[in-house]
């Protein structure tokens, strides 16, 4: 078993180095990294001098390796738009997105994956027919444009939730009360209802399998109770989930860019916003790196997690 | 699927007597076909041409006359320019996935069927590529290379190879397992001969209908980059960007604002739903 | 004293019917939950605005999608300066914004009064004013002056500021030396007779070098505990979410004291903005979406508007291959766009715009020829040139999909695009970002990547001569030196121009531009399409706002009921 955790860290480092290098040559396919800071009247003079200060006239090889050491002890530079610590503004920025997303993931989450253990245990009934289509639906409605119809009902036309930040002080002393809860309704709503279709979707296909196998017929020819069988049903089905609700909190992170942006929610996703239409290139690159490194640990605890649980899965 | 690869004929009848059966998947393929048709034949159907403008009609509601589905902040009349727009958000929901497929499935058809070095060097840059959420990896790459079709077509093909690999090499390791593929080995088949006339007949289906799945997902995705400003250019438009500019307009006619969003709805609900149906009918699991 | 009173009093039955409001649009309004609810809330609102103090608070919405940079060298742009600029700092000569009627002028800030040294014109002496203190109580004085020009000027100075360089030093480029003269007196020198400098050095805001020292000589940690002479101070910072300000008691102007507390928050997203003052998040919003406007106003909002120095152009290309060369095809392109149709399209938000600036701005000028919609003559022109609707002229424009200034880029060139095919002229669109058009529109016409561009739709600001004229019809300001995108090159103008930038009597300057104006509206220099009208919108509540014909506001008088 510790062997095969380390052979899964180690294999995971190339993908890791990998993601750098196309995070940091990312940035550089597009114009000049300075030309959307700079105000309109700078000459080339000007524009040559604050290259220097940024770094931005060294040769790609030295700033990638230059870049690299400095983001392995946490440090992404200094934004060009605000001219703090890139470090300083994301670590806030991920507070606030990993906020939005443990709440969708413990509110929406176990929902779904009722709904989908639901459907799966009436697979082709009333109730498997009703949640399928409410997955479906979730799966395939554009989250941004449900976002806004959200908004204009219940912020504008019914007043009675919120539709900008994070509540009464920021994401500064914020605190989980009801006048900060009120917030997070509606982001967690739009932000989750794509995930949990898939969850839901997954839950009732594994169910429905697993409920179709050789042992559960054995189990219920020995007489054993339903609620003993759900035991086994939901032990079969974890790696599943495992996998799946690890992907979702991963898509969840990463996709919040659109939520972020209508709702004005000050994390990552506004963060990355507003990085790429201002070209911040240390607030977008070390976003997107941040990012995509909790997607890479992400996977990889789900796939330990789900070893742990079934020892059969053990993935080379 | 295992239990039928050895008799095709029944198979394949089998699969449309179930689809037959499926009011569902009919209605939605249907649908679709509408769309696409609406699409292709644009110019010969749309009552009126999308780009004229007309400021007296701007925000018409719907069923003004003239204007069956009302007119957009430019006073254009909204049914041409959802039939229009169905043209750019197919193109853009259909060819990265096209694409793709194609990339993505011969990427895994050689991994999964030479194995070894080669499967490890493909499936590990693809591993890079999947260490992005589908839709931060495509702001992302749109982001850094600009607005654009073609550029919107390069970054969602890039965020498809890669699950697309997956699951292609996946189910090419599960067919190279089979036994009838060590008969053919054994009956002194060359590898070529066996990729193509047992592996890819085989494998082809169960990629063809996760790619179907995948359609709705880039329709999402694409209008999703349109709806920020990264994806295609006036005055073309697909339905993200009409729901984009039409979103400032929102208090003045929330109806006429709601339909290109009820666009994409539509036409992602029914790929999904449809590729559900071909899954059941042929009896797949993903 | 009697105005607190009488708040307090109001406060509860404010929230009281908020709170009966709220349960009222309630789909189970019999649930006990909610109304318990209800009350909390209630109770929270009274709790929150009776710890407020005797100044009223107001919250502003902000077109940027973060705070500006509050160190004194704001980031943003106009915005920036507009409220974590003006608001925190003075410069040695600031705008007058007390006035709506007239553009605004300048007026002595720090500094009580500047003059030309007469016998060598490249050297400007600055008399400074006596008993200001920055918000941190220490005294401003020549070495402040002296400190912030090192900030933003010199990079050997211990105090240089990249950031702030980066944002500032290209807005005083004139600014070649500097030297202290006494306590009160400081003398800047340009590198050759330069009569736009007052102007320039608008942009310039002085800091405390004191408060610099306290937080460790670290612009960073400034940023967060700044300190200047302006009427706020802030007291709470929290990027891309908040800024609080407070009055600063002790500010020089005793005319200019802050009646209320600013928060600033930055909402980029133009719905979400009308979605924050609609459901009261914010009691005052930046540039509201026009057709969010019947909306606001349906619900009590005020719309405040008014012309300011703002232009949206056609900039030419002027470059051999160019099809703007010819006088007739600029002129007919002038004519054929329905401006007022435009002007309908932005909901009113906006006006036609007939030149740089406009009939009673004393740059205007007699011009013969008429700016307004006139698509007859237009296509009579083209004709003449040879190009008719079914065989039109092909040009490229570069537009952008957003960006500071650029109103609705996207519907509104799509308008101009209609028009102008109705007269023979085919306008094909190059939608780029907002970044990547300035890019373009810095690096000029001429770079190999732009081949085929004849026009850029930029806008831009035009406080002064400067601005308005100077950086994009003199041809030694041909892009990338300047802003001359298209390389526009004319012998008289440049004429014109030399004299107006040594010409240090405002109103010989004045009557100077207004012979170069008339000159580049006769010549249809541009495509001169709508200005901007600045529009905001405020809770009916909010009182005390002058809009002045300005980029910037003074927010002093800005109060809440």
């Amino acid at each position: 078993m510790f062997s095969y955790f380390i052979k899964r860290l180690l294999y995971a480092l190339p993908i890791a180095i990998g993601v750098t290098v196309f995070v940091f040559s990312l940035v550089y396919m597009g114009g000049d990294p300075l030309d959307a800071v700079l105000p309109d009247d700078a000459t080339a003079a000007d524009v040559q001098e604050i290259k220097e200060i940024y770094g931005f006239d060294k040769p790609l090889p030295v700033q990638y390796i230059r870049w690299l050491g400095r983001a392995i002890t946490g440090d992404f530079g200094t934004s060009i738009g605000t001219g703090l610590p890139v470090a300083d503004e994301l670590g806030r920025a991920l507070v606030n997105t990993l906020i939005l997303a443990i709440c969708s993931a413990l509110t929406g989450f176990p929902f779904a994956v009722f709904l989908g253990t639901l459907a799966g245990y009436n697979h082709g009934q009333r109730a498997d027919k009703i949640v399928s289509g409410f997955a479906i639906t979730g799966v395939s409605v554009p989250h941004y444009w449900l976002a806004i119809v959200m908004v204009i009902v219940f912020s504008v036309e019914l007043n009675i939730l919120p539709s900008l930040g994070m509540g009464p002080g920021g994401s500064e002393d914020w605190t989980l009360d009801w006048a900060h809860a009120k917030h997070l309704i509606l982001p967690v709503i739009g932000g989750s209802i794509i995930s949990m279709g898939i969850i839901a979707r997954s839950m009732r296909a594994a169910v429905a399998e697993i409920l179709n196998q050789e042992f559960v017929r054995a189990l219920r020819s020995k007489g054993l109770s339903e609620s003993r069988i759900a035991y086994h049903v939901m032990k079969n089905a974890l790696p599943s989930i495992l996998g799946v609700v690890g992907l979702e909190i991963g898509s969840l992170m990463g996709g919040s860019i659109l939520i972020e942006t209508i709702f004005s929610w000050p994390g990552a996703g506004f963060l990355l916003n507003e990085a790429i239409f201002r070209r911040d290139l240390p607030v977008l690159q070390g976003t997107i790196l941040v990012l995509a490194m909790f997607f890479v640990i992400l996977n990889l605890i789900v796939d330990i997690s789900q070893t742990f649980v079934d020892k059969r899965i053990i993935r080379t | 699927m295992s239990a039928n690869i050895n008799k095709p004929r029944t198979y394949w009848q089998s699969v449309r007597s179930r689809l037959r059966r499926d009011p569902v998947t009919l209605t939605c393929a249907g649908i679709i076909i509408g769309i696409v048709l609406l699409s292709i034949f644009a110019p010969l159907i749309a009552p009126a041409n999308p780009y004229d403008a007309n400021m007296m009609k701007r925000l018409a509601p719907i069923g003004s006359p003239g204007y069956p589905l009302g007119a957009d902040e430019l006073g254009r009349d909204m049914l041409s320019r959802l039939i229009y727009g169905g043209r750019i958000s197919l193109i853009m929901g259909l060819v990265p996935v096209f694409i793709a497929l194609i990339i993505g499935a011969s990427c895994g058809l050689v991994a999964g069927y030479v194995g070894g070095r080669t499967n490890m060097l493909i499936m590990r840059t693809m591993d890079i590529f999947y260490a992005f959420p589908s839709i931060m990896l495509a702001i992302a790459i749109s982001g850094a290379i600009g607005a654009g079709i073609e550029n919107g077509l390069l970054s969602l093909t890039l965020v498809f190879i890669p699950p697309i690999t997956r699951v292609s090499e996946t189910i090419t390791v599960q067919i190279k397992s089979l036994d009838f593929i060590d008969a053919a080995r054994a009956s002194g088949a060359s590898n070529s001969r066996i990729i193509l006339s047992h592996i890819i007949v085989n494998a082809l289906g169960p990629i063809f209908i996760y790619c179907t799945s995948l359609v709705s997902v880039s329709i999402i995705i694409a209008s999703g980059l349109s709806f920020l400003g990264l994806g295609v250019s006036p005055p073309e438009a697909d339905w993200g960007l009409m729901l984009s500019t039409l979103r400032q307009s929102i208090y003045v006619n929330p109806w006429v604002c709601a339909l290109p969003g009820v666009m994409i709805f539509t036409t992602s609900l029914c790929f999904n739903l449809m590729s559900d149906g071909l899954r059941s009918a042929m009896d797949m699991k993903m | 004293m009697k105005f607190q009173a009488r708040k307090k009093s109001k406060e509860p039955m404010k929230s009281l019917s908020k709170a009966l409001r709220f349960e009222n649009y309630l789909p189970f309004r019999k649930s006990g939950y909610f109304s318990v609810v209800g009350t909390a809330l209630a109770a929270l609102i009274t709790f929150s605005s009776s710890n407020s103090n005797a100044a009223s608070t107001v919250t502003i919405g902000m077109t940027a999608a973060d705070i500006p940079v509050t160190t004194g060298a704001p980031s943003q742009g106009g915005e920036g300066l507009r409220f974590t600029g003006f608001t925190m700092y003075d410069g040695l000569i600031n705008w007058d914004l007390t006035k709506s009627d007239v553009p605004a002028k300048l007026t002595p800030g720090l500094a009580t009064s500047w003059k030309v040294n007469p016998k060598d014109k490249s050297k400007w002496i600055f008399t400074l004013r006596k008993g200001v203190k920055f918000h941190d109580g220490s005294t401003f004085n020549a070495d402040a002056v002296i400190f912030n020009l090192g900030k933003i000027k010199d990079k050997n100075s211990p105090q240089f500021d990249p950031k702030g360089a980066a944002q500032i030093r290209a807005r005083i480029p004139s600014v070649k030396a500097w030297k202290k003269i006494d306590d009160y007196t400081v003398e800047i020198s340009t590198p050759s007779p330069d009569a736009m400098l007052p102007y320039q050095l608008t942009w310039f805001l002085i800091s405390s070098p004191t408060q610099w020292e306290k937080v460790g000589k670290d612009w960073k940690k400034f940023a967060f505990k700044p300190s200047g002479t302006g009427p706020f101070k802030l007291t709470k910072l929290v990027p891309r979410e908040k800024a609080v300000m407070v009055p600063f008691k002790d500010y020089w102007d005793k005319k200019r004291v802050a009646k209320s507390t600013l928060i600033l928050r930055p909402i980029p997203e133009a719905t979400a903005r009308t979605a924050a003052l609609l459901s009261g998040q914010t009691d005052w919003i930046e540039a509201p979406s026009p057709d969010a406007i019947p909306r606001l106003k349906k619900a009590g909002k005020q719309i405040v508007t008014n012309t300011y120095p703002h232009i949206w152009p056609y900039t030419l290309s002027y470059l051999p291959d160019s099809p703007w060369l010819d006088v007739r095809v600029r002129k007919a392109a002038n004519l054929a766009i329905d401006r007022d149709g435009l002007v309908k399209l932005l909901g009113g938000l906006a006006e036609p715009s007939t030149g740089s600036v406009e009939k009673g701005h004393p740059w205007r000028g007699n011009p013969k020829f008429q700016i307004k919609y006139d698509p007859d003559e237009a296509r009579r022109l083209m004709k003449e040139v040879g190009y008719t609707p079914e065989k039109p002229l092909k040009t490229k424009l570069v537009i952008s999909t957003s960006g500071s200034g650029q109103m609705q880029p996207l519907p509104m060139n799509e308008y101009i695009q209609q028009n102008m095919k109705k007269v023979g002229i085919d306008l094909q669109l190059e939608v780029v970002e907002w970044a990547r058009m300035r890019t373009i529109s810095r690096a000029g016409a001429t770079t190999p990547d732009q081949k085929g561009f004849h026009a850029i739709n930029n806008s831009y600001g035009t406080p002064h001569p400067f601005n308005t004229f100077v950086r994009f019809f003199h041809s030694s300001s041909i892009a990338p030196k300047g802003r001359n995108w298209g390389h526009y090159k004319a012998k008289w103008a440049d004429e014109i121009i030399n004299k107006i930038l040594v010409t240090f009597d405002i109103d010989e300057q004045n009557k100077l531009c207004a012979k170069l104006h008339e000159r580049l509206v006769d010549e249809a220099a541009w495509i001169w399409i709508v200005k901007d009208l600045n529009p905001r919108a405020l809770a009916a509540n909010v009182k005390g706002m002058v809009p002045a014909q300005s980029w910037y506001l003074d927010l002093t008088g800005v109060y809440k009921e």
